[in-house]
This record gives structure tokens, sequence and C-alpha cells, in this order.
């Protein structure tokens, strides 16, 4: 028997007091507690999504977007000076083709589906045009209204990138998505051999593993990896090194698209003003920072709504626990004053009361860490949903170029898409905040404990 | 040998000053059993705090053993409260939520009383009081007023104290327990050596200590 367990056994000595400042005070830590977890997977994800799209400037040929629009090609000269511009870190480029089946024996995965046959009769590009004769006939629903209508056949085209940067499917005419290597090996950056990186989708069609060849451009290429970006578009093209495609397509020094990587999200505006100055009128260059840091504004709110509720949340506690001792001290005065008559020092008292003050936390603590974990993703989830809505509309509304929409899209639906994570930190963090209150609610309960005279005792209730 | 020179002991409430103890001189040889009376508020509970060192006098002194208790520092003074005095009150005073045995173990703890030593010391002195080992394993709630009072003497004495302190130990209690109570103090007071101040209202009981003294608004009055 000494102080400390006189105190964890004086927490319940009022079994219903005990129980009911248990649960209030584990409401208040399991909440603070959501808030913290809230907080960090609002920062990690402002992190992740300034790391990953906040520091690069998209530079394209001025009025051409992927294939859309026209504008005349960029060139490496143009480029090198991009390159040289302070805070440019590197400079990846792309030169994007379409194979036609004259110069290609592939065949792409993709049907043309509705769109493709709207596309291809509106806009009469030169896409890849079949004769269809009765036996080859569509089988798709525009036929079926019975007109007779000149039976052009529209096969999507299968896509050639040639690139500086094989594994970035975030430029030119690429779908976006993660590269992901299936089999095989990728071709490094500066290589210029007639070698390929087949998407998945475009690979099975044409019955390509690693080591098989196709035509493309009249010249056998080798496939030496097969990838899965995840969406269906980036899985039916063919990435190549630039200045192979350069070559094979008679276009040395040609670029259609370029990313220049900037040391730091703070240089990206200042950089793209850069670009566009060493471009002139050639170039459209744009940057997903702007955007990006419109899209982590909500996620910043957020941030600041988690960290105040948090600090709420301890404040709240500790005053709770403040309270309780203050009160437990007013009614065991004649107590206190008989253990100091019999020997007791205020370090001793003070000890034992902060023994009682850490019992009721502690459990306390338990039981905010239940409610916290439980609380915790449905909080962070509802608070993101709630404060993004809003913004996704507004930001997503304009007209963006494919580029753009590729990456900017893919920022939108990850800022949404946060999974707040428990780690045993979350668990550390709730005990030491128990304790941390129980010694500063017992701490200032002392100095009333200081001031009970043990002279106190002989005064007859 | 408890010497008490020229006591005093004011409390100011707004204008007014209380002289609660107004200038008292006695002493008591070891081992004397002496009993201070006096009307209400006449000051014996406020010398009582003064003799046990829970309380600062205005001025004065009171010699315990050659030393001056009212020049201690304040932690010598936890010590001497703890080793010297040992206190009975009138209304027990035992902490509610311990067994009989504990609250007689509890100045040991704090006179830092070897652990193993003092579950067998509390068991001893609660059995010389006339406590079954049942009783002492209750808490105060579950003990009759005499039972708890024989607790607290037990307590008073778990250090072996020079003098015991007791502020109308039988007033709470009926005249046939008290007697017991007052006879338990007075053999304790003759085969322990152990100096006893006890107030009291019963003169049955003033009648039969070695000394009584009388007091009357905070001072002695010569008998
Ligand atoms: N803390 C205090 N503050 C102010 N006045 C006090 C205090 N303690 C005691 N007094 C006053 O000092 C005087 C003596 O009080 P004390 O308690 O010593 O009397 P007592 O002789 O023990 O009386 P009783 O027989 O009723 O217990 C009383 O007038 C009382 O009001
Ligand atoms: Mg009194």
């Amino acid at each position: 028997m000494n102080g400390i367990t006189r105190g964890i056994r004086n927490a319940f000595r009022n079994v219903t007091r005990t129980t009911a400042l248990v649960l209030i005070l584990g409401l208040s830590l399991g909440l603070a507690l959501a808030m913290l977890v809230a907080n960090q997977a609002v920062s990690d994800k402002i992190a992740s999504v300034k790391s990953s799209v906040g520091n690069t400037v998209s530079i394209s040929p001025a009025g051409a977007r992927g294939f859309d629009g026209g504008g005349t090609a960029l060139t490496e000269t143009q480029l090198a000076k991009v390159d040289a511009l302070a805070h440019v870190k590197s400079v990846s480029e792309s030169l994007s083709d379409r194979l036609t089946t004259d110069d290609t024996n592939l065949q792409s995965a993709v049907e043309a589906g509705d769109l493709g046959q709207r596309f291809s009769q509106r806009s009469g590009q030169g896409f890849s045009i079949e004769g269809g004769g009765p036996m080859g006939g569509p089988s798709n629903s525009s036929s079926d209204t019975g007109a007779p209508t000149v039976a052009r056949t529209f096969t999507p085209p299968v896509t050639v990138n040639g690139t500086t940067d094989p594994t970035n499917l975030s430029s030119g005419t690429q779908g976006g998505g993660t590269f992901t290597l299936k089999d095989g090996k990728v071709f490094a950056g500066d290589s210029t051999e007639n070698v390929a990186l087949i998407g998945s989708t475009l690979a099975e069609k044409n019955n390509l593993s690693v080591g098989s060849t196709f035509t493309a451009y009249g010249t056998t290429v080798t496939v030496v990896g097969i990838f899965d970006a995840g969406n269906t578009f980036s899985n039916n093209q063919v990435i190549m090194p630039l200045a192979t495609v350069q070559k094979l397509s008679d276009q040395v020094g040609s670029i259609t698209s370029a990313t220049a990587t900037v040391d730091s999200v703070e240089n990206v505006s200042s950089t793209t003003t850069a670009v566009k100055s060493a471009l002139g009128s050639a170039a459209d260059v744009t940057n997903d920072a702007e955007k990006a840091e419109e899209a982590i504004k909500p996620l910043q709110n957020i941030q600041s709504i988690a960290l105040y509720s948090l600090i709420g949340a301890v404040a709240a506690g500790a005053i709770i626990i403040f309270m309780t001792m203050i009160m437990i001290v007013r009614e065991r005065r004649r107590e206190i004053g008989v253990i100091k008559a019999i020997g007791a020092s205020n370090v001793k008292v003070a000890g034992q009361f902060m023994a009682e003050a850490v019992t009721l936390t502690t459990l306390a603590a338990v039981i905010g860490i239940v409610i916290g974990v439980a609380a915790a993703n449905p909080i962070t989830k509802m608070l993101v949903d709630n404060s993004t809505s809003s913004a996704t509309s507004q930001t997503m509304g304009g007209p963006g170029g494919r580029a753009v929409r590729g990456a900017f899209g893919g920022v939108q639906s990850s800022v949404t898409n946060i999974t707040a994570s428990v780690g045993w930190d979350i668990i550390l963090y709730g005990f030491g905040a128990a304790i941390l209150i129980a010694i500063i609610g017992s701490g200032i309960a002392s100095l009333f404990i200081a001031k009970i005279s043990p002279a106190e005792v002989m005064r007859v209730e | 040998m408890i010497e008490v020179i020229d006591l005093k002991r004011n409390f100011k409430s707004g204008d007014t000053t209380v002289h609660a103890v107004n200038g008292i001189s006695f002493s008591v040889p070891d081992g004397q059993f002496a009993s201070i009376v006096g009307q209400s508020g006449s000051g014996k509970s406020t010398l009582l705090t003064l003799l046990g060192a829970l309380d600062k006098p205005t001025s004065g002194s009171i010699v315990v053993d050659g030393q001056d208790v009212t020049k201690m520092h304040d932690h010598k003074l936890i010590g001497y409260r703890g080793r010297k005095i040992g206190f009975v009150f009138q209304n027990y005073n035992l902490v509610p939520n311990l067994t009989a045995l504990e609250n007689v173990m509890l100045p040991m703890e704090f006179a830092h009383m070897p652990r193993a030593r003092r579950k067998a010391r509390a068991a001893e002195l609660l059995e010389q009081v006339g406590l079954s080992a049942d009783q002492q394993d209750r808490k105060p709630g579950k003990l009759s007023g005499g039972q708890q009072q024989r607790v607290a003497i037990a307590r008073a004495l778990a250090n072996k104290p020079k003098l015991i302190l007791a502020d109308e130990p039988t007033g709470n209690l009926d005249s046939k327990t008290g007697k017991m109570i007052f006879d338990l103090l007075h053999d304790l007071a003759k085969t322990e050596n152990t100096t006893i101040i006890t107030v009291t209202h019963d003169l049955s009981i003033s009648g039969k200590t070695d000394v009584t003294f009388t007091l009357h608004d905070g001072a002695l009055v010569k008998t």
C-alpha cells in the first residue's frame, strides 16, 4: 500500500462519478484523436498532391493539344532553352504520332463504339478508314437504323509516343494512369534503338510478348516490355524512344509535347512565365500547380478545422479533469488534513492525487482510442467530402485540354480519396495526451492541496 | 518533558482579533497524563493544534526534548508530526476508504518504516486496543464509534510517539464506552511511558489524570 495504489483505489471511490467522467473524457480524447488522424491524413494528402503534380510545367505547340487543334511542332533547339532556365530540373520530351494501316501491322485493341463513329463522321480527319464491305460490315448500332449510309468503318488508331520519359503517362497524347511494367524492361530515355513498350490490351490483341516484333513505319520494331496503365486508352498505345520515332517518322528534332520539372512548387509560377517568354508564341505553356493549389485549398481548411478541434478537445479534456480534481480535493479536505497531520508531505498527498488523475485519464484514453480509431475514417471522409464537393464543381467546370484534364482529374479524384490510417503513434499520442492532461489537472489541484492546513482536522463538523 | 512558554495564537477576522491562546505557560514531564478542561471557545483545541505543530503560534515557544518546535522548518515539522506526535480526534478522522488495518499502517508508511513490518505492527496494535481480526479488515463505515476510536488510538501509537494529543476523544461516545477508551489511553501512558495531553469536558475523567489544566478565554486558570 502506498500513495500510488491509494490513488488508483481512490479513482473508484465514487463509481458513478468515475464512469461519467471517464465517458466524457474518453469522448473528448476520442474526438481529439480522430481530429489528429484527420489532420495527418490531410497533410499527407496535401504533400503527395504537391509533390506529384505541383512542380511541373506542360509545354505544347501553340494551338495543339494532343491530336486536337493544329499548330507546328516544337523543336529540340527551343526546348534546350527551357532546359537552360533556372529552377528547371529536367525536361522530358515526347513526339506523338498515329500509325496508319499503311505503316503498321498492329491492330487497335479499342472498338470504335458510338463515340468513334460520331467523331469520324463529323471530323473527317485522317483516321485510318477501312472500306467496309457487306462481309466485314459494321455490327454496331449506328448501322441498325437501316439508313443507306456510306459504309465507313472507323477503327481507333494505334498511337505511338516517342518519349524521353517512358514511364510518365501524363503528357502528350497519353491517357494518364500509373505505369506498371508487367513484363520485360523499360528502355532508356535517350535510346535510339527500334524498341517499344506495348500497352497490355494492345499486346493481347496482337499476340505480342517480350521479344516479339511488329512493323511500324515499315520498320521492324522489337517489343522490350509490356505495361499496364490501368486504363484502356493508355493500354492501347506504343511507347518508343523519342529519337527512334523522330527518325522513323521523318520528324527529326520535332517535339509535340514536353514537361519541364521545376525544382520546387514555389518556383512553378515564375518558371511558367520564364518558359512562356523563352518560347514566345510558338508554344502553349500551362502548369497544374495553380489548379492543384485550388484543389488543396479545401484540404487546408480541413486541416485547420481538424487542428482547432484537436486543440479544443484536448483543452476540454484538461478542463474536465482539472474541475474534477478540484471537486475531489474540496470533498476530501478533511481527509487531506488528516493524512498531513499524521505525517504526509504535500508532495506525498499530491502524488496520490496525481495517481488518481492518471488512473482516470488512462481509462478515458482506452475509451478515447476506441472511439478515435472507429471515428477517424468517417470523420475524415465527412470533412473532406463536405468541403471539396463545391470546389470540385468549380474547378472542373471549364473545358480543359486533355493533358490538363488527365493530370488534374487525377488530382481531384485523389484529393477526395483520403484514407485515414490509425497507427501505433496515434495510440501513443492518446495515452500521452491522457497523462499530460492528468498531470496538468492534478498539478493545479496540488496547489490547492498545499493550501489545506492540517489544523483543519481539529474542526468538528 | 514538554515545556510551553508564553504561547499566543491570535486569529484576525476583519477588524477584531481573537486571542484564542493568550500567553500560556506550563510543562508536562514525560509519561504523565494531563487533561485540559475549559468552556467552549476557551482555546483548548487551538492549544492542541499548536502543541501538535499543525499550526504556528503568533508568539511563544514549545520545547520538546530540548528542541523548539515553533522554530522548525516546514519539512522537518512533517517528520516531527509523523514520528513524535500521535493524534486522536473527537470524530475519529479515519480515512474512509481504507480498512482499519490500512489506516493504522498509514503513519508508518509516511515515517518510512520498512513495508514488511508495517502490517504486523498494525495488527498487533489493533489487537492491543481490542479489535478482532475480522474487524481489522473492515472500513471505518462498518465499525461502531467506539471501535473507530480504538483504531484511531492504534493509529496514534503506530510510530511510538513521545506525545499523544487527544481532542475530546470520548466526546462522541456513550459514557461507558468513553470510560473504556479513557482507560485504554491511561494504561498506554503508563506502560509505554508516553505523555498524553487530552482535552475533555468530562470532569470524572479529568479527576483521574495526573494533572489538569483549566483554560478560560485562552489563559490558564490557577487551580
Ligand atoms: N481558524 C480560526 N479562525 C478564527 N477564529 C478561530 C479559529 N479557530 C478557533 N478560533 C476561535 O478561537 C477561539 C478558541 O477556539 P477553540 O476551537 O480553541 O475552542 P475550544 O476550547 O476547543 O472550544 P470547544 O470546547 O467548543 O471545542 C474561539 O473563539 C474560536 O472562535
Ligand atoms: Mg475544541
